[in-house]
């Protein structure tokens, strides 16, 4: 058990990204695959997502507000967008996603938009979490990469 | 090494099943020395995606280029460099990722070919077999997908 409150504090706060539904492993392949070269290294990518997608988002709020909705074309933004997001285990996110892609196939213009405005709420509270977190990694500093949670 | 849980509650058999899951990855992420120098061209227009498959693949040693769309995949490979491995998006700017890969070989080009795709549908599988990927893998791409097929290429 961890000894230091920062470090429990950050432990309890990973724990919860996870217990609440926010991640999945792939963020834990992440923390293995990046922690050697960086141990800030997670949140450049997560911020590099973030900057990325915020482009995908644009877009696909502007595709939403034409008439008729271009079902395909709203797919292929969701497609890249859903793509993204699971690459860094956004897990939350990425299910609204692929409803999103549900109903594009079915057409359904209403299911389309209302699942958009969930998925959006998703993923600003996904990065404010992620923010608070990494935010509070770096405090702890690099002596914390060593004794991650595994 | 066996996974530590994050705080100091008692393990749930869920905890301890996924712990248990998560170590097997972890080794298969770090049992495999590649002999030969493999290469690898990820062809994804997403950036956080492609970034993040190049750097999977350079874990392993695996010397990698990338690039955004079919059209620029195209004209790398027939500008003669070559590859052990392609991975490539269905969705792609400029020339799809289907139609790429049809290109690709269609161009004489015979190394192994994964589509790592965002789509999880059986006939988006079924198109992307049919244009001559090797093997289809829904997205996020890792280990336990990759490692298997890095030793074949290194003749593991």
């Amino acid at each position: 058990m961890e000894r230091n409150p920062m470090r429990r504090q950050l432990a309890s706060m990973r724990k919860s990204l996870f217990d609440q539904g926010y991640l999945d492993e792939q963020f834990m392949e992440l923390e293995q695959l990046l922690d050697d070269a960086n141990p800030n290294f997670v949140e450049e990518v997560v911020t590099l997502y973030y900057r990325d997608s915020a482009r995908l988002i644009l877009n696909l709020d502007r595709a939403l507000e034409r008439r008729p909705l271009d079902f395909s074309k709203l797919d292929g933004l969701m497609h890249q967008f859903k793509g993204s997001s699971s690459s860094i285990g956004a897990k939350k996110v990425k299910a609204e996603s692929t409803l999103f892609r549900e109903y594009c196939k079915s057409g359904n213009a209403e299911g389309c938009m209302r699942t958009f405005q969930q998925l959006k709420k998703e993923y600003a509270t996904l990065r404010k979490k992620l923010e608070t977190y990494f935010q509070l990694a770096r405090q702890i500093g690099p002596m914390e990469s060593a004794n991650r949670p595994k | 090494m066996t996974p530590t849980l994050p705080s100091g509650d008692q393990a749930s058999d869920q905890d301890n099943w996924d712990n248990g899951r998560l170590a097997h990855k972890r080794q298969l992420l770090t049992e495999i020395i590649l002999r030969n120098r493999l290469t690898a061209l990820v062809v994804d227009g997403d950036t956080t995606c492609r970034v993040l498959e190049q750097l999977l693949l350079h874990s392993y040693g695996v010397q990698t280029q990338g690039v955004d769309n079919g059209r620029d995949a195209i004209a790398l490979i027939a500008s003669g460099v070559k590859f052990n491995l392609i991975i490539i998006d269905m969705i792609l700017s400029v020339l799809n990722g289907l139609e790429a890969t049809r290109q690709i070989r269609d161009m004489g080009v015979h190394c192994k070919m994964l589509g790592v795709t965002a789509c999880s549908g059986e006939s988006e599988r079924q198109a992307f077999l049919a244009a001559g990927v090797d093997v289809f893998i829904e997205k996020p791409l890792d280990p336990e997908h990759l490692v298997p097929i890095l030793r074949e290429l290194d003749g593991q």
